[in-house]
């Protein structure tokens, strides 16, 4: 491990290409860059997801932590480690202070392995158009966290509005399990000797404010070409969900044509399945951490299309899936009086090093 | 050409070489909530039992329950699953699921979670039997048909018999007296009965196409899943990958590049506590006839039409009875059997002393053969297979020696260290894949060496890399039978491995010192082509 105080980013490419040369078995395959847009308060928990992340996929971590960008001088410091505490493989955190922190694509834009995708996430609350953030820009994929804010719901619109093939929500990563299990009801429900269940309809129980029943809800709406609603669960009431799992999701209900409705509900880390006549069965609904929500999130590094139609169904907005997937940078100088701000500066064919 | 042509003729190609529309998923038409573009969603098998026959044998301990479990932990299980254990043992269900935590806990590959257990724990039971047991079988086909009613198995059950080959008659008529068995059509019954078979597949072609009719005869021939675990490791299934995905690798893989294909089984440890079995069996049987004919298979076979059983079978198929042997047996299938020697700087006894050993037993534990591959891409390519038991280290890898350059415009002192290039697919340990190719060394002449290009599984991927029977379990249960070798191919394999056993009926087998790579033999026979063993 390298440690570079009041750093320029020319020095930072050579001390990592020094670091590999140390460690060259170690570095061999990689399959993308990650690049973590972190704020101070939000390093040791990016760290070790994102170290539990790179532990499943080989990329190169670049951890960007901008800091004070009101200092009068800028300033970049770096560490540099090959197979060290960020994980088994390369591993570079910046610090960027004062106006540098407006420009971060300037010294990460080298930093990028060449010719494979790079991933952008955001631990902490991510600007409202992503195309604001140059390390934004220069991702096929961008990962953000509606549950990280106040009003999560209000977080899934601007998502929605904002939106471009490639972006996904970890507030949707979190209900695979609930969605896998969903299916496998619908799956199982025609049973030994029955003809294979209709679905009609169905309701999510859960916060009302989640992001995550919002978006269960909206997947089901989205698939079953119908709306579904997001109920507030009731924790004295197992078939109206019980108590909600830490992603605010509670339960669902799923009806079907000519038969009782598939109940699901969250109990003890559990999904338990409820149908009159049969026998309850249950699966482990297990937690996990933000570092394995990742690694679900860097297996796929091409556009979501059914988290796309679920943010459209649970936001009701259209031609979500149209968009370009190419996003533009948008200048905004937090500096700069609030009128002049958005101003589209079309730069974006020399800020990304787009593979498209 | 205008621009307007030009752009035109672009998208006739674009069009032209788009990838096939993925297939509609056949399993379940009716679900509005599965969609092929949705990769997150597991493949999740329906509600199911899968019973366990010889649950408390090792590999039931070592390799199965932790499989479970792991599937389990990971949230690959149906919601309604009950494991059902049967061995002769005076146990209730306490005692079962006792057991499995143990074995679970201990040999799990993913962090261990308690409830998850506990969940599990409550779909354990477990009968006691003989396998001889008429009132056992009635009990166990009853206490199927109540997980129906308690459990909500829908019927579905998968048999795993992780017993004897001798024991399977007598398994298999009791499946078939207590109507377990039963499916001869799924779409009919509305559910399915599979069983599951651990090598050795019989122990020649006879014998083999015996077990294969009784249990095809109980069960339809679909519904047999035949364990090779070495098509559950991920290696193995990117070799598919590799060769077929790439543009790179297809071009070469023939006759006209490749010089001579090396596949490797080295293992380091002895027989430890198989003799009774691996005497009657040697390396022949136990590993060639089955993991390395696959491994050839899959190296040399054509591409299939899709990506299906079917299709994969197919090539296969034909590979495996395009195989010939050499015409001087004596020269080109070696047989070796180690004697007394240090490996990894311990001692270890010679086979005939290992304990339950006949002193004059000529059982091999090495062999190394060189097969052709009678196809228009292959003919030629001599396919020199090895696998044995305490040699140097535990190594299994397919690596194919390309043609030296017709030509080369550096002097024969330039490239003097200049080897040829080898891609080496290895399937463990350090599961990758690895490129050897020449290059100049620094300095004022002209020198030309190789050097190796490395892709490591290992490093980066293995913690989320499932293991082999976790991976086999999952596709026994969706009913995915693309990693599983059909009747067909176990008999074809037989057909290659019967006129050697028959050759060698009588000789003794060459020796070797523990911790060598193989008798002198081996060596002499890739002398005699021009060529030596690569150092794995």
């Amino acid at each position: 491990m390298s440690t570079l105080w009041d750093t320029t980013g020319t020095e930072v490419v050579k001390a990592l290409g020094a670091a590999r040369r140390n460690g060259a078995a170690v570095t061999s395959g990689l399959a993308l860059t990650f690049v973590v847009v972190a704020e101070e308060r939000h390093v040791e928990m990016a760290e070790a997801a994102a170290t539990t992340a790179a532990a499943m996929h080989p990329c190169r971590l670049v951890m960007v932590v901008r800091r004070e960008n009101t200092a009068p001088t800028p300033r970049l410091d770096a560490e540099v480690s090959v197979g060290g505490r960020l994980g088994p493989g390369e591993a570079v955190q910046l610090r960027m202070y004062g106006r540098l922190a407006l420009h971060a694509e300037s010294v990460v834009l080298p930093l990028l392995a060449p010719d494979v995708p790079v991933v952008t996430w955001w631990p902490g609350k991510a600007p409202d158009r992503l195309g604001t953030d140059g390390l934004g820009v220069l991702a096929e994929r961008r990962v953000t966290d509606c549950a990280v804010h106040d009003n999560a719901l209000d977080a899934l619109r601007t998502r929605a509005s904002d939106y471009a093939p490639g972006d996904t929500d970890l507030a949707w990563t979190r209900i695979t399990s609930w969605r896998s299990m969903l299916a496998a009801a619908v799956d199982s429900a025609g049973g030994p000797g029955r003809a294979s269940v209709t679905v009609t309809g169905g309701r999510v129980y859960g916060r009302p404010d989640s992001a995550s029943a919002a978006l269960l809800a909206g997947w089901l709406s989205s698939r079953l070409y119908t709306t579904v609603k997001v109920v507030d669960s009731d924790p004295k009431a197992p078939e109206k969900g019980g108590l909600p799992d830490p992603g605010g999701v509670s339960g669902a209900r799923l009806d079907l044509a000519g038969a009782d409705p598939i109940y699901i509900h969250h109990r003890e880390g559990a999904g338990v399945v409820t149908r009159s006549g049969r026998p309850d069965s249950s699966a482990a609904l297990t937690e996990r951490d933000i570092g394995e929500l990742l690694g679900e999130e860097l297996r796929r590094l091409d556009a979501d299309e059914s988290y796309c139609a679920a943010l459209a169904a649970a936001t009701n907005s259209r031609g979500l899936s149209r968009r370009p997937g190419t996003r533009s940078l948008i200048w905004e100088d937090p500096a700069a009086a609030p009128d002049k701000r958005g101003e589209d500066l079309t730069v974006a064919g020399k800020v990304q090093g787009s593979r498209r | 050409m205008s621009a307007e042509v030009r752009e035109s003729a672009q998208g006739f190609v674009r069009e032209s070489a788009q990838r096939k529309p993925a297939r509609t998923q056949q399993r379940r038409p009716g679900n509005p909530l599965r969609d092929n573009a949705d990769r997150r969603l597991p493949r999740i098998p329906p509600p199911c039992a899968l019973v366990v026959f010889g649950i408390t044998g090792d590999l039931a301990q070592k390799k199965l329950l932790p499989a479970v479990y792991d599937l389990a932990n990971r949230g690959l299980l149906p919601t309604s699953f009950v494991l059902l254990g049967f061995a002769r043992r005076d146990w209730g269900d306490g005692e079962f699921i006792e057991l499995a935590h143990k074995a679970a806990k201990e040999h799990a590959r993913t962090p261990w979670r308690e409830d998850v257990w506990k969940r599990l724990a409550a779909s354990c039971k477990f009968v006691p039997g003989a396998f001889d047991d008429d009132d056992a079988f009635d009990t166990l086909a009853e206490t199927l048909l109540d997980l129906e009613e308690s459990h909500g198995v829908a019927g579905n059950a998968a048999f795993y018999l992780s017993i004897p080959p001798d024991s399977f008659p007598i398994v298999l008529k009791q499946m078939q007296r207590t109507g377990m068995s039963d499916n001869i059509d799924d779409s009919i019954t509305g559910y399915w009965r599979r069983v599951v078979v651990e090598k050795p597949f019989g122990r020649d072609l006879l014998s083999s196409r015996e077990l294969n009719e009784l249990v095809d005869s109980v069960f339809t021939a679909q519904d047999v899943f035949r364990i090779d675990h070495y098509l559950g490791k991920e290696t193995v299934q990117n070799l598919l990958a590799l060769r077929f995905a790439n543009t790179l690798f297809e071009p070469v893989w023939n006759s006209h590049h490749v010089d001579s294909v090396q596949i490797t089984m080295a293992e380091d440890v002895g027989i430890g506590s198989r003799a009774n079995f691996y005497d009657a069996t040697g390396t022949a049987r136990d590993v060639v006839q089955n993991h390395i004919l696959q491994l050839l298979a899959l190296t040399a076979m054509e591409e299939p039409v899709e990506y299906t059983p079917d299709a994969i079978r197919t090539e296969k198929l034909k590979v495996l009875r395009a195989i010939s042997l050499p015409d001087d047996l004596s020269r080109y299938a070696i047989r070796g059997q180690y004697t007394q020697g240090w490996l990894a700087g311990q001692r270890v006894p010679g086979y005939v002393q290992e304990d339950k050993v006949p002193d004059d037993s000529k059982t091999e534990t090495y062999v190394a053969l060189r097969l052709g591959v009678q196809t228009r891409r292959w003919a030629g390519v001599p396919f020199y297979l090895r696998a044995g038991k305490r040699l140097p280290r535990r190594v299994t890898e397919i690596a194919l020696t390309f043609r030296r350059a017709p030509h080369v415009p550096f002097t024969a002192s330039d490239t003097e260290s200049l080897g040829q290039n080898q891609l080496v697919v290895r399937v463990q340990p350090d599961e990758g894949v690895t490129l050897k190719f020449g290059s100049k060394v620094p300095g004022t002449v002209m020198e030309v060496r190789d050097v190796a290009m490395d892709f490591l599984y290992g490093t980066a991927f293995t913690e989320a890399s499932p293991e082999a029977y976790e991976r086999l379990l999952l596709d026994v249960l969706i009913g995915d039978a693309t990693l599983f070798p059909r009747h067909q191919e176990v008999e074809a394999s037989w057909a290659v491995i019967d006129p050697l056993e028959e050759f060698w009926a009588g000789q003794h087998p060459a020796h070797y010192r523990a911790g060598e790579w193989g008798p002198v033999e081996a060596d002499q026979m890739l002398a005699s082509d021009g060529r030596i063993w690569r150092r794995p």
